[in-house]
């Protein structure tokens, strides 16, 4: 009993910590600036990138045909990579909500760098945690409170133009395939030959 | 009484309906003691102990009931370890929402036809056999993950994996090899409620164990594979252990083989009419399903509600889910205690009401799960819920066993059996469509925990009553010698087949409630105490 209060007890501390992260709540993604300009291409256009192996060259800068002041606010660039629409699909972890804070679209975290006024560029290798599925980029300005403030993305509106696909890692090895057959053969095997023991013993002592 | 040769399922029988769940040791002199027997604990003319010491491990009574129980909660890790792991199984097998969702019906769907075979295999094996055959020949299954590379696999790994569930009944079936009668209620409860905490360990034990593998330099769709051999190994050093240090029966192993042949076995046919012809089987069959099917469910999914919906890391994930499992430590045997408790003054209708407001409250805790916006009131719910939820289990069993005399074995199977449908069904229904959302899966769940408690207020005794009916008033069906013995043909009762259930029917003369027991307290009879 004494070790499940304090295993609720330590639950509630924990929960203290993520809470406290909601006061961002409520912020839209409707009402950030798409002041930025993002580009993101494979190496190969049309070809199924391998998550390890393959680059992706991305790119962004702030939009000429924007305000001209409209950086003023960024402190860092963060560029993430985002699921298209298609994979999206029957998978509402990946769901774009237009609350930044509960967005599942971009989840996984390319670069994150201070903001810089000049053009940047940089040649990304897919991660090996990267699943299966169809990407594009986007870029959020955050200003000196951590908040976004504007947003660039490398498809359209829609994002169903300017994509690329990625195939993960299997994530098997064949040591990992032996080890495997080698401990089930051993069980069956050891449970068999115990078996065929014992059932002789019994019949020695059975005549005995 | 729980002799190897009973007909399948035959783990429970022996159970009187005098036992409380805390009844640690059997008080009634009726019990002869056995001084003769070189035991550790004091054993009754079978050798069974008649004591539950359960802080001691010695041989060969409270070992078995270690070795037994910790089998079966082995089977729950290895059943239950992909959940935790779901956020990251999920993207490296590109699954969608209906592939968890069917995978978390296949885990729970094998055991329904392993655990109607396990009674036969246990019956021709022994219960220590059964138990190392089928822990050790699900050893591979386990084992099988690292070569999963898509949803197909993941769901056809999961089903195998799930057979593995049936160690519940070679589990019980062993207790009462061991254990006398009286107080076989607590050690079963006991042996089932710490299994099923198998399934809050692996909450925990499944991300530490990939959490490590990561640090130690492996990519995350490579880490959970070999998170996976850990269950498996389990699975090894336990059925070596079963093989090794236990034995079938107090007096050994070979003892089963003299035995053969000394009880006279009823027809399986017979009882299994006895047992569908009654109408409470199936009650109980539903109620079940909505108590432990929803405790399976709810194993399988509320890690990853947590990890999506409250934005966790996988480990704090793992660790509130735990606390839903592990309450089963204390939550299943005090549901049979407050059964107990409550039949001391309200007899059997007290037990009912007992049921119905703890599943009834479970339903509740639930739905509010379901709709807790915070932390703080989800984790809260989760634990209320769990409470219930694994009571409402505890006092199931408690009334189970006064179904019938007969065909008891049965009933406790298709109970059983019915958990795993309600498991599989509720998921199918609420988990598995783009239909729910996980949160609105679970409050309707607890809607329909509710609405499939309400059929408890059905369950009618003519001896004892019901809900909200006092017992018959006909002086000939009003009697528990009547309702037990209806199970027999005349021709049955000529050959004197039914003294079993008459012995039982005097015995459960308690379920009357307090009035009976103070109105009739004959001086032979010693009242059996907590």
């Amino acid at each position: 009993m004494a070790i499940h209060t304090l295993l609720f007890a330590s639950l509630l501390i924990f929960s203290l910590i993520p809470s406290s992260r909601e006061g961002n709540k409520g912020r839209l993604f409707s009402v950030l600036q798409n002041s930025l300009d993002v580009t993101g291409k494979p190496v190969q256009d049309g070809v199924v990138l391998e998550a390890g192996k393959d680059m992706v060259t991305i790119k962004w800068k702030l939009k000429s045909s924007g305000k001209v002041d409209a950086d003023a606010t960024f402190k860092t660039i963060q560029v993430k990579l985002c699921y298209a629409p298609i994979s999206q699909v029957d998978r509402p972890w990946r769901k774009t909500h237009n609350e930044l804070f509960k967005d599942k679209t971009c989840p996984h975290e390319i670069v994150s760098k201070p903001y810089d006024k000049t053009p940047q560029s940089l040649d990304w290798t897919v991660d090996l945690d990267i699943p299966t599925g169809t990407y594009f980029v986007r870029a959020y300005g955050i200003d000196g409170d951590g908040q976004e403030v504007a947003y660039g993305q490398s498809s359209d509106e829609g994002r169903t133009k300017n994509l690329f696909s990625v195939q993960a890692i299997s994530g098997g090895h064949v040591s990992l395939d032996i080890a495997s057959i080698l401990f089930s053969v051993f069980s069956v095997v050891s449970l068999l030959v115990f078996f065929v023991k014992e059932k002789k013993k019994a019949k020695l002592e059975q005549r005995e | 009484m729980g002799d190897p040769t009973g007909e399948p399922g035959s783990s429970m029988h022996g159970v009187t309906g005098r036992e409380q769940s805390f009844a640690f040791s059997v008080a009634s002199p009726v019990v002869h003691t056995d001084k003769t027997a070189k035991f550790d604990l004091p054993v009754d003319t079978e050798h069974k102990a008649t004591v539950f010491k359960l802080f001691s491990f010695s041989k060969p009574h409270m070992r078995t009931f270690h070795l037994s129980w910790i089998s079966f909660s082995t089977c729950f890790v290895s059943t239950f370890a992909a959940a935790p792991l779901v956020p990251i199984i999920r993207e490296n097998l590109n699954l969608t929402k209906q592939d968890i969702g069917n995978a978390g019906v296949a885990s729970v769907s094998g055991s329904i036809f392993s655990r109607l075979v396990m009674g036969a295999v246990c019956d021709l094996l022994g219960p220590r056999y059964g138990c190392a055959f089928l822990v050790m020949l699900s050893a591979p299954t386990v084992f099988s993950m690292s070569f999963v590379s898509g949803a197909a696999g993941f769901i056809t790994v999961r089903f195998m994996i799930g057979f593995c569930l049936a160690t519940f009944v070679s589990c019980q079936y062993w207790m009462s090899t061991m254990f006398n009668c009286q107080i076989i209620g607590l050690v079963n409860g006991t042996a089932a409620g710490w299994g099923n905490m198998g399934g809050g360990i692996t909450q925990l034990l499944m991300p530490i164990v990939y959490e490590i593998i990561r640090r130690a330099g492996a990519s995350a769709f490579t880490a959970w594979r070999i998170a996976f051999f850990v269950p498996g190994w389990l699975h090894i050093i336990m059925g070596v252990l079963v093989l090794t240090l236990g034995q079938d029966l107090p007096d050994g192993n070979r003892a089963a083989l003299e035995k053969a042949g000394e009880v006279a076995k009823d027809k399986f046919g017979k009882i299994m009419w006895y047992a569908v012809t009654n109408y409470r089987t199936w009650i109980f069959v539903l109620l079940y399903g909505y108590s432990m099917g929803v405790e399976l469910s709810t194993d399988n999914v509320i890690a990853e509600y947590f990890f999506d919906r409250f934005h966790l890391k996988l480990h704090t994930a793992g660790l509130i889910a735990a606390c839903f499992g592990m309450a089963n430590f204390f939550a299943r045997p005090a549901g049979g205690w407050a059964s107990d408790f409550s039949a001391k003054y309200f007899g059997m209708r007290g037990r009912l009401w007992t049921l119905w407001i703890i599943q009834t409250a479970g339903g509740l805790f639930c739905v509010w799960l379901g709709r807790a916006n915070t932390l703080v009131t989800a984790v809260v719910a989760m634990v209320l819920f769990s409470l219930g939820a694994q009571a409402a289990c505890g006092a199931t069993f408690a009334i189970v066993p006064f179904v019938s005399r007969r065909a008891l074995g049965i009933i406790s199977g298709l109970t059983g059996a019915g958990g795993n449908f309600g498991s599989g069904l509720t998921q199918l229904i609420f988990f598995s469509t783009s239909h729910f959302t996980t949160e609105e899966g679970l409050t309707w769940m607890g809607v329909m925990i509710v609405a499939c408690t309400f059929p408890v207020t059905l369950i009618h005794f003519p001896q004892w009553g019901s809900m909200f009916l006092p017992p018959s008033k006909d002086p000939v069906k009003s009697t528990e010698e009547h309702y037990y013995g209806s199970e027999w043909t005349e021709q049955e009762k000529e050959k004197n087949m039914h003294q079993g259930s008459l012995r039982f029917a005097k015995n459960a003369k308690s379920e009357g409630g307090r009035r009976v027991r103070s109105a009739s307290t004959p001086p032979d009879n010693t009242p059996n105490n907590v």
